[in-house]
């Protein structure tokens, strides 16, 4: 019963919707590198040219035991468990920032395993509840 | 069945529903607004700055739902032109576009003491405000293009084609690293927030919901009143 | 008590502050279509008025949105 007309524009439209669907799927893939807000110490690992001289963001797990403060400098460790980076920075963190959370710091790359941060970001997760909630769920941990 | 759906029956449901609406409101404003300020916990790691989820989530919500139900409506009308679909998608997009501003606002505001940053290029962030720019490419083109069947084909094909970011900031913290933290609220499995802040959350959630009913009401009165008051000019 | 409430433990500005957004935008909003809503009704009820008789009985008589308009609009005054 459909109208010629409303046969034809609904072939036209979902032809132009599947083309521009594509396109994005390439666009969003060839641009995957940069779409991403930080590389992993896995992804750092794995390239194989280091831009010492490009501003970078790496991003992980901050390890546990690994934090290190020395007057101004402080220092710690991040991992994707793979690989682990050593972060060195000076001046004040955010609230959030604590052994095993995660963390995202803006800075340039020294070599494959030391890295000079300007800045850090905490990474918050997906988890929210009472602290009297987390007190007896760590009591169970132990 | 016609009967009913005609404009002035259309008319008087929406008096009644706005008369309904506004009296139960600012009851349950007062009830959700006492739940996310006063009466839910802080959470263990945020403290008290996690009180913004209950404005920032729900408006990144009817911001996302607002446009969904934009392009699916755009969408019949741009194959089955009905006339008084233009009218609902019209009245949905203000309210869409200040809910989706409101979450970029408020998410910048949690950021700061949260992240250390008011703002961040990473996918989720930036696909909201591509978002946002549908919403504006839609509203203007709909202010600014004279012709009403022009208007209408452009905005509704802004819409369509904006639908295909939806499930881009739905999946965004997925697919690539993001300095936003994934989805807590599912649609399978357990949520990751505590029902202590589910609650006002959900509450917040309802009673905005409820605003956004009001002001779409509202608005769908007046285009209403529009198209009558230029069959009258035709009498 | 209400110190903690304002304060919130350091949070309060950035809490307070986009709760008052939130309900600012929307308090604007509501503001700005109930006047567009109230422009519109009272221009359609002039109009109607100034309709010779028999045409304005007819449009009553027919629509029920221009009288509904209408008796809304006479209330207000």
């Amino acid at each position: 019963m459909l109208q010629k007309k409303v046969k034809k524009r609904a072939y036209l439209l979902a032809t132009l919707l599947l083309v521009s669907i594509l396109a994005i799927f390439f666009i969003l893939q060839t641009l995957n590198k940069n779409i991403l807000y930080f590389k992993s110490p896995t992804d750092i690992q794995n390239d194989q040219e280091i831009h010492s001289k490009k501003k970078i963001r790496v991003g992980g797990m901050v390890k546990k035991n690994s934090l290190e403060i020395k007057e101004q400098e402080i220092k710690f460790v991040i991992t994707d468990f793979k690989n682990e980076l050593m972060i060195s920075y000076s001046g004040t963190v955010p609230n959030l920032f604590s052994e095993e959370k995660g963390v995202v710091a803006e800075g340039k790359l020294q070599d494959k395993s030391f890295f000079i941060a300007d800045r850090i970001l905490a990474k918050h997760d997906e988890n929210y509840m009472p602290p009297e909630l987390q007190s007896i769920m760590n009591n169970n941990d132990k | 069945m016609f009967k009913f759906f005609s404009l002035s029956n259309t008319f008087i449901w929406i008096e009644k529903l706005t008369k309904f609406i506004s009296s139960i409101f600012f009851i349950l404003l007062l009830v959700a607004l006492s739940f996310a300020l006063i009466l839910s916990p802080p959470d263990y790691l945020q403290g008290d700055s996690v009180r913004i989820m209950y404005v920032h989530v729900p408006a990144a919500w009817i911001g996302l739902a607002s446009f969904s139900t934009i392009a699916l409506l755009s969408l019949a009308n741009f194959i089955f032109k009905i006339k008084n679909i233009k009218l609902i998608t019209k009245s949905i997009a203000p309210i869409g576009l200040m809910f989706t501003c409101l979450a970029i606002v408020t998410g910048a505001i949690w950021g700061q003491p949260t992240w250390g940053t008011w703002w961040a290029w990473d996918a989720r962030i930036t696909s909201m405000l591509v978002l946002s720019l549908f919403y504006i490419g839609f509203i203007l083109a709909n202010k600014l293009i004279a012709q009403e069947d022009k208007a209408d084909r452009v905005s509704s094909l802004i819409a369509i084609f904006g639908f295909i970011n939806v499930p881009i900031i739905k999946y965004s913290v997925d697919w690539w690293n993001t300095l936003h933290q994934p989805a807590s609220i599912k649609l399978t499995g357990t949520s990751t927030i505590h029902s202590s802040m589910l609650m006002p959350l959900f509450l917040m959630f309802f009673v905005l919901l409820l605003y956004c009913a009001l002001i779409f009401l509202m608005k769908y009165k007046t285009e209403i009143i529009r198209i009558k008051k230029k069959n009258l000019e035709r009498l | 008590m209400i110190q903690n409430l304002i304060s919130m433990n350091g949070y309060g500005i950035f809490v307070w502050s986009s709760f008052a957004i939130t309900f600012l935008a929307c308090g604007v909003v509501y503001y700005k279509t109930y006047k567009t809503l109230k422009k519109y009704e009272s221009e359609f009820a002039k109009e109607i008025n100034e309709l010779s008789r028999e045409q304005k009985a007819s449009v009553i008589e027919n629509s029920k949105i221009a009288s509904q308009v209408i008796s809304s609009y006479s209330k207000t005054i």
